[in-house]
């Protein structure tokens, strides 16, 4: 924080509630621990402080979920279908038929924040949030991604590992659906906050590029930069649980060794970036929190995207911070899952 | 690009499917959304904690990264879901690494002073021990199979099915069927093989006359026992999260007295002979009271396993006694054959054995009482400084048959996976037996004859509360320890998660099994915090 030891620490917690401030500092603080100087990380202590919750094939709340475990990549991934109506609850997972022969049924590809460093599929925090998604979009299928995570898996891994569950998710019968039995297909959106919001945008590149249908991308304050210091950056260093320093960290941690931000992984519309006109990218919703101090370089990317002419929904949230979807007491929380829902909806 | 301003926004409707079964209730003063995210916090204490939150942040500021470092790497931390105490325990590290001048790192130990707070005490104060039981435990599968192998899946499910309702003639034509899939279908690998065990013990318990697991001589239980320790980590892991545990609860005693619920081949006591030899200060004097079935053809082979630990120990100069118990149920096994000192430290180690004195659930108590009551009420009586307990984290004592099956046939699927998963040994097709016993008696015998009754952590810990017992926490160097140990084994995939002060070991994201400790206040102890600080021993 460019030598500046003042925290001003009352401003966040007048823009959350208690509980979420509570949560997100202390998420912060340890995060803090974690991060070495010399770009290494404490992945031992990371692993005993991140809280889990296990896969529960009994239905909880209307949802019940599995893991399943891709053999010749060691990829897990974790899948969250609502109830079955049919069938008596001790049923073995249905993986033989097609989620329905009458109507289409989204599955949402999900990966996780975290920065590219932190947190799984089965952090507590993301099992929640996807367990939310099932109900709110009609019984959607939602399956997270357990991505290989970086200082030691860099990029391009987690792309790899996106494209990978991608492939998987295109490929199960199990997840097919359509109005009739000859329009069955897999019907995907993607969906990811900070670092996995990044995730998806490139994960629907490389499908665009290889002709693989993607529904949707909903991107949760996503993680992009570059090595301009933008106006938001300097506006909000430090003030709402996030600061330049952890930002550049992780993007030293993620990006190859001695890369700049302006890497295109990174700088998605910068000097090295690739060209997206003509490409058929999907219909993306893109989620600003208006104290997100990275927000210039997200504005940035929807501006992009829209000027290669794609259509994109920007839902800018005035006085939200980082995770502000983490727990459902406020306003902004309600706004997100209305517009997800919505976004999933339509045709 | 209008920005979307902030406008009022109704709530989003609960899902109108009713759920079928509810999530974990709490006591009503914990912050119910932060519980959600794996935080335990009264909502009383938000405020508190947020103020230490901003001290912390500030000391953090303060300190040189090195420092910062230097805590993350070396300072022993406890439990991170019970936030207030987290929060203090980082602040007291700092404060104590701050007072010091920067220190070289051979002095690190200086620095990672176990915490003033005995956590066992924030337990007590923070959740009675009447915490209302889940109705139903996470049921979960990892490794889902998508080729044939989900056929023999479906059929084993039908066929308890059947069982269940009591149609046998429809479940013995499906078994045969089953069995006739399976020869024509390779049992190298995947769920088939853990499908065969399955397949044999419904087989006994249909067409058996009274049911019935797989005989076998206590001879043969330890051959198989010993292949299943060295084919897979898991009872590895249970001796040594236990000796650690142990290790530290001895800390300071010159007497020590061991009591091992199952001796077997005294696999665990090596390591921990060898440990306090080398302990600053010297070992102590060590007693090991080794509990295990009488030997049928005359030899004493807990006596023989005995001398065995005793030449260990004289060869490292540590002073050693040991005494064989003989029993053939734990329940049978009377505190006074013990023979326990009050002036020594005494650890109860169980590992896997506990679930055996459970009964049914679902039975009458009051028509007797549970072994499991009595066995902890002597443990109790020992007032033993730990007592480590490792048990199967699966819920396979569930009333109804149906459901035992399910959750048998996800919890060992898994297992053998993990086991698959190692390199191929000799080890490990007797080590499939073992877990093929455990198989078997779970799903093929009734009432007494019903040994494996594995009860999933949660429960254990409301039972151990409502017995008078404490939690002793394991920490981040536990942790580390247990981590380090698996990366020993070339397959990855192997799991330490952290849970509320204990530790599981699974494989990929499903706990297996649980290591916990505990220790019980003395009886006629009031209950106030400093009689609970002073005696409880800090980790």
């Amino acid at each position: 924080m460019a030598g500046d030891n003042e925290v001003n620490l009352n401003e966040s917690k007048r823009v959350v509630p208690l509980n979420t401030w509570v949560l997100i500092s202390n998420f912060k603080l340890a995060y803090n621990l974690l991060r070495r100087p010399d770009g290494s990380f404490n992945r031992d202590l990371a692993e005993f402080l991140d809280r889990k919750l296990p896969a529960n094939t009994n239905p909880v709340d209307g949802v019940f979920s599995f893991d399943h475990l891709d053999r010749s990549t060691g990829l897990l991934n974790r899948v969250y279908r609502p109830e079955s109506q049919l069938g008596p609850p001790t049923a073995p997972i249905d993986l033989e038929n097609p989620l329905s022969t009458t109507a289409v049924v989204p599955v949402i590809v999900f990966f996780h924040g975290g920065s590219f460093t932190h947190s799984s599929a089965g952090s507590a925090i993301y099992d929640t949030f996807c367990r939310r998604l099932v109900p709110l979009c009609g019984g959607a299928v939602v399956v997270s991604v357990n991505y290989r995570r970086s200082p030691e898996n860099r990029y391009p891994c987690a792309y790899d590992d996106g494209w990978a569950a991608l492939k998987w998710v295109k490929s199960r019968p199990w997840l097919c659906s359509g109005k009739d039995r000859n329009s069955s297909d897999v019907h995907v959106y993607l969906a990811g906050d900070s670092s996995g919001g990044n995730i998806a945008h490139h994960v629907a590149v490389k499908a665009a590029e290889a002709g693989i249908s993607i529904l949707g991308n909903i991107l949760l304050h996503p993680m992009f930069g570059g090595e301009e210091r933008t106006e938001s950056e300097k506006r909000l260093d430090g003030k709402y649980f996030v600061t330049v320093q952890d930002r550049d960290w992780y993007w030293r941690a993620f990006l190859p060794e001695g890369e700049s931000r302006d890497h295109p992984a990174c700088n998605v519309f910068g000097p090295r970036s690739k060209n997206l006109e003509g490409m058929k990218l999907p219909k993306s919703l893109v989620v600003v929190a208006g104290l997100d101090l990275i927000q210039d370089w997200q504005l940035a990317y929807v501006e992009g995207m829209e000027r290669a002419g794609n259509q994109v929904q920007l839902i800018f949230l005035q006085d939200a911070t980082i995770g502000f979807y983490f727990l459902p007491n406020n306003q902004h929380f309600h706004c997100l899952m209305e517009e997800i829902k919505n976004f999933v909806s339509a045709a | 690009m209008v920005p979307y301003d902030t406008a009022a926004i109704p709530i989003a409707n609960p899902p109108a499917s009713s759920s079928s079964s509810t999530t974990i209730s709490k006591p009503p003063e914990i912050d119910g959304l932060l519980a959600g995210a794996g935080y335990k916090v009264r909502s009383s204490d938000l405020r508190h904690v947020a103020q230490r939150l901003e001290r912390l942040e500030t000391a953090m500021l303060n300190s040189p990264s090195q420092h910062l470092s230097l805590l993350a790497s070396d300072a022993v931390l406890y439990n991170p879901s019970d936030l207030s105490t987290w929060v203090d325990s980082l602040l007291s590290e700092l404060n104590q690494s701050q007072s010091l001048p920067s220190l070289p790192s051979d002095l690190s130990d200086l620095i990672s002073n176990p915490t003033a707070l005995d956590a066992s005490w924030m337990d007590q104060q923070l959740s009675p021990p009447t915490a209302a039981i889940p109705n139903q435990q996470p049921s979960q599968l990892t490794v889902v199979e998508e080729d044939s192998g989900i056929r023999l899946v479906h059929m084993l499910m039908t066929c308890a099915e059947y069982v269940q309702r009591g149609d046998l003639s429809l479940a013995g034509s499906l078994i045969q069927d089953m069995q006739s899939l399976l020869t024509r279908v390779n049992t190298g690998c995947g769920i088939r093989k853990v499908a065969g065990c399955f397949i044999d013990a419904l087989s006994r318990r249909v067409f058996a006359a009274g049911g019935g697991g797989i005989p076998g001589s206590a001879y043969e239980t330890e051959i198989l026992y010993h292949h299943f320790y060295e084919a897979c980590p898991y009872l590895k892991f249970a001796h040594f999260t236990a000796n650690q545990a142990i290790l530290e609860a001895f800390d300071g005693h010159d007497c020590v007295h061991v009591v091992d619920f199952n001796l077997m081949h005294g696999l665990q006591w090596p390591a921990l002979i060898q440990a306090l030899a080398l302990r600053p200060g010297g070992p102590p004097t060590l007693r090991l009271t080794g509990i295990g079935p009488p030997s049928p053809d005359g030899r004493d082979s807990l006596r023989e396993i005995g001398l065995r630990l005793a030449e260990l120990a004289r060869s490292v100069n540590v002073r050693f006694a040991f005494r064989g118990v003989a029993a053939s149920r734990l329940e049978d096994v009377k505190p006074w054959m013990l023979q326990v000192n009050p002036k020594e430290a005494v650890a109860v180690n169980s590992i896997m054995q506990l679930h055996k004195l459970l009964v049914g659930p679902g039975l009458d108590p009051a028509h007797r009482p549970a072994p499991i009551e009595a066995v902890l009420g002597w443990i109790r009586s020992l007032n033993p400084k730990i007592v480590t307990v490792v048990e199967h984290e699966a819920d396979h004592n569930q009333p109804v048959f149906l459901d035992r099956f399910t959750e048998s046939l996800y919890y060992y699927s898994t297992m053998f996976d993990s086991l698959d998963a190692c390199a191929l040994q000799p080890e490990k097709a007797l080590a499939e037996m073992y877990i093929q016993r455990e198989i078997c008696n779970v799903v093929s015998c009734e009432g007494s004859a019903r040994l494996e009754r594995h009860e999933p952590l949660a429960r254990w810990r409301e039972r151990l509360g409502r017995a008078g017992f404490r939690p002793l926490h394991l920490g981040s160097n536990a942790f580390k320890q247990a981590s380090m140990l698996l990366t020993l084994f070339s397959a990855e995939g192997y799991c330490v998660e952290e849970n509320e002060g204990c530790l599981t070991l699974g494989w990929h994201s499903r706990p297996l099994i649980a290591a916990s400790a505990w220790h019980a206040l003395p009886e006629t102890a009031a209950v106030s915090p400093d009689v609970a600080v002073v005696g409880g021993a800090v980790m």
